[in-house]
Parts: structure tokens; C-alpha cells; sequence
């Protein structure tokens, strides 16, 4: 067989030039191998690729043997040869020539995948190699700007429009919002008092780059109260000076720091007295208070705030400190021995009107709403169903009032003016032999004497001997018509210790005796308030004691007892609060002591 | 004058005056009169927050630094050792700031960040001190080029052997030629393994028993010298890979830090603001 091999070179610039040769032999290999007839030097070619032969009736074909080749762009293991037949086999094309007649078959033969330069492919592969990872997606500059730009977007943008766009605030809302654009602004959970506000925090913060100011803080603590009065200008220069850097009032921030925990807002800690406290006089001088350091360690004895019968104003209570034994007796103005009441001493109780009565001190000592303190005690509600005050017993249980003195004399004399006017005098007057000038025996005017001698008698003995007598101090005053009493204010004290706190509800494990010593209490006079040694038995110091409660001075001291900041009371009462105004005869408890806010 | 390192420059200045800064902070953050306790907000905190925030935009301008090439008196090396470590100062710096407060929130959030740069920043100084050396024991006296050079040679060589031989070792030289990777995917880069290489993949068939079996004499001769050339060539895409992984490591990182440092001086600015908005 006879083949005619046309190689096709083309140049760069797609000149073709044709090299013809013969191929002879009885099949003609096709590959890579050097033994093959056709030989192909390309690494994609097979070793035997192809074979060309002479087969049945002279037809000359083309067999796929170790390679794939494809006919007309079909894959195909054989075909016969026939002209304008396109062969791909591996990186060569073969066209069928028109057969000339001296061949058997004439094939065109052209490498048209030649294989890439690999010093080209190298080259390539030295800049990916030496771009490192800049040549990858990676862009630091890329990065930059978006990373930059979605936490500006989302912590700086984001709030501030929400901030300034009011219509996004959640104001009036009843319902909080979990999250608002600003949320992640918060640097720390609110105090629980200020968790209503939720996440409107232009609340506190209202104006923009300006810090809370102290009257956002006294919008809603209208009752806060200074350190001490700043009712002086002394005064009020040293508040400056404890509290303030800048020469103002001194900020609630400065102590009061939200943000940080349910229960920190408050300082409860005793450096915040005793820094300033523990050596006040150096700090001081112009202070009154003696320098504190530990409850356990320097406190002083106690002072007792005592009511000053009559007297109203600041004149109205004096301090007794209770290492001033002396002057530890209290001047009521009541007779009320506690030995004779308690159960304690008469077993068997006191004498009332239903029979024996034990007596303890929850009897007339009745815990406040607050448990803090006491009711009042009443001589309506404690006192009356023992202590009548009935003043014609064998005739009639009507009692006279319990307030002046001049309705006391009245009542009386309207009984017996009214008895007498009904002929129902209950005792005759005394007789004796009539003689001109005496008054009448007989008519009006015998039954206005009668009065007048029934009752000024019957209203002595109660003024002088006994029922009002037996808890007054009464003098009599005036002579003859004008005759009268006077009945010395009662001025019980209710609060001994108004500079601090004292929950009895806190100590009710404990009995009032503990405390309290009244068993063999004698005379109203008596003052049975525990001293600082009763306290200090329970109580440490700053430093804690084994078994011991703690005794810092925010246990028993507030901080803002000094008077009002914005003109409303405080809370505690202010001494002149507790100091009642007295009117002359009339017995009355002090007011309240929780003024309401105005 | 002997190396110096970016650490020991100017026999550790920078390490002294980051010490300094160290020492102080923790000096104020401990004895500072703090009635209603340590945070941001104190005297010393907002002194702290300054410092560190003045730090941090001076750290940043190293981006600047670097590029001005004269007019300056100072040295690279000098701003890059003092970067290294009042960069590292920095952590104690804004943890005192911080006292030891974290939340959900963009406060936690930047200082989160700044300690991410900071680590970053770490493995650099780690990467620029330790992998140079590393890469000359990895090449010897050859550059990647040389290297890369040599492997074209190699597969030059291993083609015109594996000519002769039968398809299956031709096949395996034509993966081995065409498909390894040297470089390129940020992950190819990085990685040191590379199980489905096709040169590593072509040296089991060279090697194959059953397949020398087939061949004559002269091809089991080629055979060899083609067995020495892709052993050759394995050995150099292996040194290769590991030089070029030795330049991704000490660039990686900056793809955290320089990127993060950007997203670091929003959030700060954002904290800034946040914190006086809401004074």
C-alpha cells in the first residue's frame, strides 16, 4: 500500500507550506512509538495510536488501536478513508485527499494543537508564584473598606439616625423595646429602678455630648435631700467643697453611676461615709460632727432627740447624747408607769372593765404600715376602755370629751343643768338654815347653785384626783368664777433617733425586752431606748465579726438627709416636723411623720 | 554592626518604654481614688481611653510610615519595633481602660477587635523573625525562580523520555506536567499537602512492577532516567511549594491585621462617639 503523506506547516502568519512524501507498507502504524510508520512526536498521542490498512476489496481504512480518534467530530474506532474525510487524532488533523494515481491514498497531515511552550507556561507560573497571595481574591484594601464601613453603618450611623429620628422612639410606648438601633450603646445593664425606661435612653441622656444633668435626676427624686441643711452660706460653701470639682452643687452622677448592675446604682459601701468622716475635723474644721471611722471602733453614744413640751420650732426638741445620764429623763408630761400595765409584773393582768386584762407592749405598741416604727398611741384606741372617763358613774356612763378643758367644764355643767332642769337632781343640796342674802332654796335660782356647786365639785375631783388627774399634770389656775385648769401639753417623743434608720420589722425575732428595758419602769420619765453598747452586741463594724450582723454605717445612716434639694420635704422627718404644736390643755399626739409632697 | 532584630532594636528602647507605660497604667488603675469604682468613666479610665486611643490612631499611621520612603529621620526599623510593642502594651492598656468589663455591645465589640489585631500582629512578628531563615534552609542558594526554572527543564525532560514508553507512564507524566499546581489559590498557597497532585501521584506508576514488565531493555533504561527525572521534579515542586507557603504565611496575616485595624479604628470611633453622646 501506498500512502501520500502531505505535511502541513504553518507559519506565524498562517502561510502553509506542504511537504509530500511516500508512505509504504502493508498497514501503516499511527502513534508516538519510534516503530510506528506514521510517527506523531507528541506526548498526547498513543504509542500505536491508529493503524491506516488495506482491508477487504482494497478498501483502505483507518483503525482506532490504542487511541481515540474522531471522524467528521464523532468518535469512532474505525472508518474507511474517503476524500474530504476529517480525522482528530490527538493534537493532528487528517483530511483525505483526492487519491492521485500513483498512491492508493493521499491523507493531509497538520499539527493544529501544537503543545503550549512550557518556558511560556513557566514564566506564568514565576509571577503566580511570586505575586503570593495578592494575586489571589484577597484584598486587604477591599477588606478594609467594608469591614470599616458595616461597623460605622451599624454602631455610628444606624444609632445616631435613630437618635435624631424621634419618630423611631418608643416614648408613651406601655410596651419596651428588646432592642433599639442605639442598644449597642449600652455599656451595662440599668439599675432596676431605671429598667422601666427600658431603651429609650434619651430618658436620662436628652441632650447629645452633654452629661445627665441633675435635674433629669430630680424630675422623678423630687424628694432627694442634700448631705446636711445648706441653710447657711457656710453651709453651702462646704457643700461645695465636699462635693463638687467645678464649683457647682456637685453632680448625682458623680456618685450615682448607671450601667453597672442591677443594684449599683446605690453606694452602700462604708468608705463613702468614713472616708470623709473618719477624720472630718481635719478635713473640716467649721464641721459640729465628731470624726467616725467604725461603728464598732469610734462611734460616738448616741443622741436622743427628746420633745420639749410647749415650746414649737427648733426651740421644740433638744439632743441629749445617752452618755449624758443626767439628763436622760424624759418630761411628757403624762404619767404612764410601764410596771404597773405590763403582765410581766401582775400575773394575773390589770383591772378593766371586762375582768383582768394581761397587758404586753403590742397591746398599745402597734408596728406603723412601714414596720419601721410605731403607731401612735391613743388614748381613744389604748387607754379608754380601762381609763373612762365617766364622770357621774352611779347615774350614767356618759363621758366627757377628751380635749379641752373649757369642753370638759362645759359637758359637766350641761349634765347637771339639764338634770336639774328635768327636777331629776341627783343628790339634794346640802341643807341649812336659809338666811337673807344665801342663795334661793327654792326656784331657778336654787337649781342654778345646785349646778354650779355639782359640777365644780364633780370637775375638781376629776382635775385634781382622779381620771384626768391620774394621767395629767394639771395645775389649777384663776380663783373664784373664773376658776380653771391647766393641763400641761403632753409631749411624748416618737422618733429618739431620727438621723437613722432603725426597722424594727427587721428585729422582730427578737423580744422587745431585749432592747427595751420598761419592766420595772416606774414614772414616764424613764427612758428606755438601747444604747450604743445594746447595739454593738449584734452588731460589727466595718470590720466583719464571727456571729455578728454588720454594723456599716448605711446599715442605721442615710446619705440625703439633709433638707430638700427641690423645695419638697424629705424624706425623714425633719426634727421640727416631729415637734407638734401644743395647744394649752389639749392632749394631742404628734402630727404625721411623712409629710405627703406638695 | 551586627543584626538587630525588630525586637532588640536600639537594645530593646521600645521594649523599656512599653514597660514603662505598662507599669504605670497598672500603677493608676490600682491606686486611684475610685469611690464609685474602676471603669472607663474614672479620672484615670478616661486617661487610660485617651492614651490608648492616641496608640492606637499613631499605630495605624505605620500604614503611612512605611510607604514614605525618604525625608524622614527616623528608621523603618525603629517605628516597626516601637509598633510591635506599645501594640502589645496596648493590651494591658485598654484591659485596665475596660476594668475588666465585657458585654454585648460596641464597646466590648472594638476592644474584642484590638486584642484580634494585636494577636495577628503577634504571628507576624513571629512569621518575620522565624520564617526567612526557614526559607533559605528550604532553597539553599536557589531562588524560586531558579527553582520553578528547573521544574520546566524537568518536565521538558521527562516528556521527551516518556515518549518511547507506553501510554499509562505518558499519561502519568501528562498529569504530572499539565496539573501541578504550584501557587496560585489562596488555599493552595497555604497548604503544605497536596494529596491529589499528580506529580506525586505519577511516581507509584513509574515505580509499578507489573508495569516494567511489559518493556524491552532500552525502554526499561528510559524508564529509569525518567523515574530519576520525576523524582527530581517531586522533590523540587516540594521545596517550591513550601517557599511559596513560607511568603503566604508572613502575608496572611496582614489580611487580618490591616483589614481588622481598619474595622478596629470604626468600632473605636463608634465607642468614642457612643460613650459622649450618651455623656
Amino acid at each position: 500500500m501506498k500512502l501520500l503523506l502531505a505535511r502541513l506547516n504553518r507559519n506565524k502568519q498562517g502561510q502553509v507550506a506542504r511537504t509530500d512524501e511516500i508512505l509504504e507498507s502493508e498497514s501503516i502504524p499511527i502513534g508516538r512509538g519510534s516503530d510506528c510508520k506514521l510517527h506523531l512526536p507528541d506526548p498526547r498521542v498513543a504509542l500505536h495510536h491508529a493503524v491506516i490498512q488495506k482491508g477487504a476489496a482494497d478498501r483502505i481504512s483507518i483503525d482506532a488501536t490504542q487511541g481515540v480518534i474522531a471522524i467528521d467530530g464523532r468518535s469512532e474506532r474505525a472508518s474507511l478513508l474517503k476524500t474530504d474525510l476529517l480525522i482528530k487524532l490527538g493534537p493532528y488533523t487528517i483530511i483525505v485527499l483526492p487519491t492521485p494515481d500513483d498512491v492508493d491514498v493521499a491523507i493531509s497531515l497538520e499539527l493544529t494543537e501544537p503543545l503550549a511552550d512550557r518556558t511560556e507556561a513557566t514564566i506564568q507560573a514565576q509571577k503566580i508564584a511570586s505575586a503570593g497571595l495578592g494575586s489571589t481574591w484577597l484584598s486587604k484594601r477591599r477588606m478594609s473598606w467594608l469591614l470599616a464601613g458595616v461597623v460605622a453603618l451599624i454602631f455610628i450611623i444606624w444609632p445616631i439616625w435613630h437618635v435624631v429620628n424621634t419618630d423611631t422612639h418608643i416614648v408613651g410606648e406601655k410596651k419596651l423595646a428588646k432592642i433599639t438601633a442605639d442598644a449597642s450603646w449600652d455599656p451595662g445593664p440599668l439599675d432596676s429602678g431605671h429598667t422601666s425606661f427600658g431603651r429609650d435612653c434619651i430618658r436620662c441622656h436628652q441632650t447629645p455630648f452633654v452629661q445627665v444633668k441633675n435635674e433629669t435626676c430630680e424630675s422623678c427624686h423630687k424628694s432627694i435631700g442634700w448631705h446636711f441643711a445648706l441653710e447657711t452660706a457656710a453651709a453651702k460653701q462646704l457643700h461645695t467643697n465636699v462635693f463638687s470639682t467645678d464649683g457647682s452643687e456637685g453632680r448625682c452622677a458623680a456618685c450615682h453611676r448607671d450601667h453597672k448592675g442591677k443594684n449599683a446604682l446605690k453606694r452602700q459601701d462604708s468608705p463613702l461615709c468614713t472616708d470623709c468622716h473618719r477624720d472630718l475635723k481635719t478635713r473640716h474644721n467649721e464641721v459640729a460632727s465628731p470624726n467616725i471611722g467604725d461603728f464598732k471602733k469610734d462611734h460616738p453614744a448616741f443622741k436622743l432627740s427628746m420633745l420639749v413640751a410647749g415650746k414649737t420650732g427648733k426651740d421644740a426638741v433638744i439632743r441629749v447624747s445617752q452618755s449624758d445620764k443626767n439628763k436622760l429623763v424624759e418630761k411628757s408630761n403624762l404619767k404612764f408607769p410601764h410596771d404597773v400595765h405590763l403582765s410581766e409584773n401582775n400575773r394575773d393582768g390589770v383591772r378593766s372593765p371586762g375582768g383582768k386584762r394581761a397587758m404586753e407592749c403590742k397591746n398599745c405598741h402597734v408596728p406603723d404600715e412601714t414596720g419601721t416604727r410605731f403607731k401612735p398611741v391613743t388614748m381613744k384606741e389604748h387607754c379608754q376602755d380601762c381609763h373612762s372617763l365617766e364622770f357621774e358613774p352611779t347615774a350614767t356612763s356618759r363621758q366627757v370629751p377628751h380635749g379641752k378643758v373649757d369642753d370638759v367644764i362645759a359637758t359637766i355643767n350641761e349634765f347637771y343643768a339639764q338634770a336639774a332642769f328635768m327636777g331629776k337632781t341627783i343628790d339634794q343640796p346640802p341643807s341649812k338654815i336659809w338666811r337673807p342674802g344665801d342663795e334661793p332654796r327654792t326656784g331657778p335660782d336654787k337649781n342654778i347653785a345646785w349646778v354650779n356647786q355639782k359640777a365644780k365639785a364633780i370637775t375638781t375631783e376629776m382635775m385634781e384626783k382622779r381620771v384626768c388627774f391620774a394621767c395629767h399634770e394639771i395645775t389649777r389656775v384663776g380663783v373664784g368664777a373664773a376658776q380653771s385648769w391647766h393641763i400641761a401639753p403632753i409631749a411624748v417623743t416618737r422618733h429618739w433617733l431620727p438621723k437613722s434608720r432603725f426597722p424594727h420589722s427587721q428585729h422582730a425575732t427578737f423580744s422587745c425586752k431585749k432592747c427595751h428595758d420598761v419592766e420595772k419602769s416606774q414614772t414616764s420619765a424613764d427612758i428606755a431606748i438601747p444604747d450604743l453598747a445594746s447595739c454593738q452586741s449584734c452588731h460589727s463594724g466595718n470590720v466583719p465579726e464571727q456571729d455578728k450582723a454588720p454594723g456599716s454605717c448605711e446599715s442605721c445612716h442615710g446619705f440625703h438627709t439633709g433638707g430638700t434639694r427641690a423645695g419638697v420635704p424629705v424624706v425623714l422627718p425633719k426634727l421640727k416636723d416631729v415637734a407638734i404644736t401644743t395647744r394649752s390643755g389639749v392632749f394631742k399626739h404628734p402630727t404625721s411623720t411623712r409629710p405627703a409632697a406638695k | 554592626m551586627p543584626h538587630q532584630t525588630v525586637l532588640e532594636y536600639r537594645h530593646y528602647r521600645y521594649l523599656k518604654i512599653a514597660l514603662l507605660v505598662i507599669v504605670t497604667s497598672i500603677a493608676a488603675y490600682v491606686f486611684q481614688d475610685a469611690p464609685v469604682g474602676r471603669y472607663g468613666g474614672t479620672p484615670v479610665g478616661y486617661a487610660l481611653g485617651i492614651a490608648a486611643a492616641a496608640v492606637v490612631f499613631w499605630l495605624m499611621w505605620f500604614g503611612v510610615r512605611k510607604r514614605q520612603y525618604t525625608g524622614s529621620k527616623t528608621t523603618l526599623q525603629g517605628w516597626l519595633s516601637a509598633h510591635v510593642y506599645l501594640g502589645a502594651a496596648l493590651i494591658i492598656i485598654t484591659t485596665l481602660h475596660a476594668a475588666f468589663q465585657v458585654g454585648w455591645n460596641i464597646h466590648t465589640l472594638a476592644y474584642l477587635l484590638l486584642l484580634i489585631v494585636i494577636a495577628s500582629g503577634f504571628f507576624g512578628v513571629y512569621a518575620y523573625l522565624r520564617f526567612p531563615t526557614m526559607q533559605t534552609n528550604n532553597l539553599g542558594d536557589e531562588t524560586l525562580n531558579a527553582v520553578l526554572l528547573r521544574i520546566g527543564d524537568l518536565d521538558k525532560e521527562a516528556q521527551r523520555l516518556v515518549m518511547t514508553l507506553p501510554d499509562k507512564f505518558n499519561q502519568a507524566v501528562q498529569q504530572s506536567v499539565q496539573y501541578t499546581l504550584i501557587g496560585g489559590s489562596v488555599r493552595n498557597q497555604l497548604r503544605l499537602k497536596h494529596p491529589d497532585c499528580p506529580t506525586n501521584k505519577a511516581i507509584p506508576i513509574l515505580e509499578d512492577q507489573t508495569n516494567k514488565a511489559e518493556l524491552n531493555i532500552e525502554q526499561a533504561q528510559t524508564l529509569h532516567a525518567l523515574y530519576s527525572v520525576m523524582l527530581r521534579k517531586q522533590k523540587a515542586v516540594v521545596r517550591a511549594r513550601r517557599d511559596i507557603r513560607f511568603r503566604a504565611m508572613m502575608q496572611v496575616w496582614l489580611y487580618v491585621h490591616v483589614p481588622l485595624s481598619f474595622c478596629l479604628l470604626a468600632a473605636l470611633i463608634a465607642h468614642i462617639i457612643s460613650v459622649f453622646f450618651y455623656w
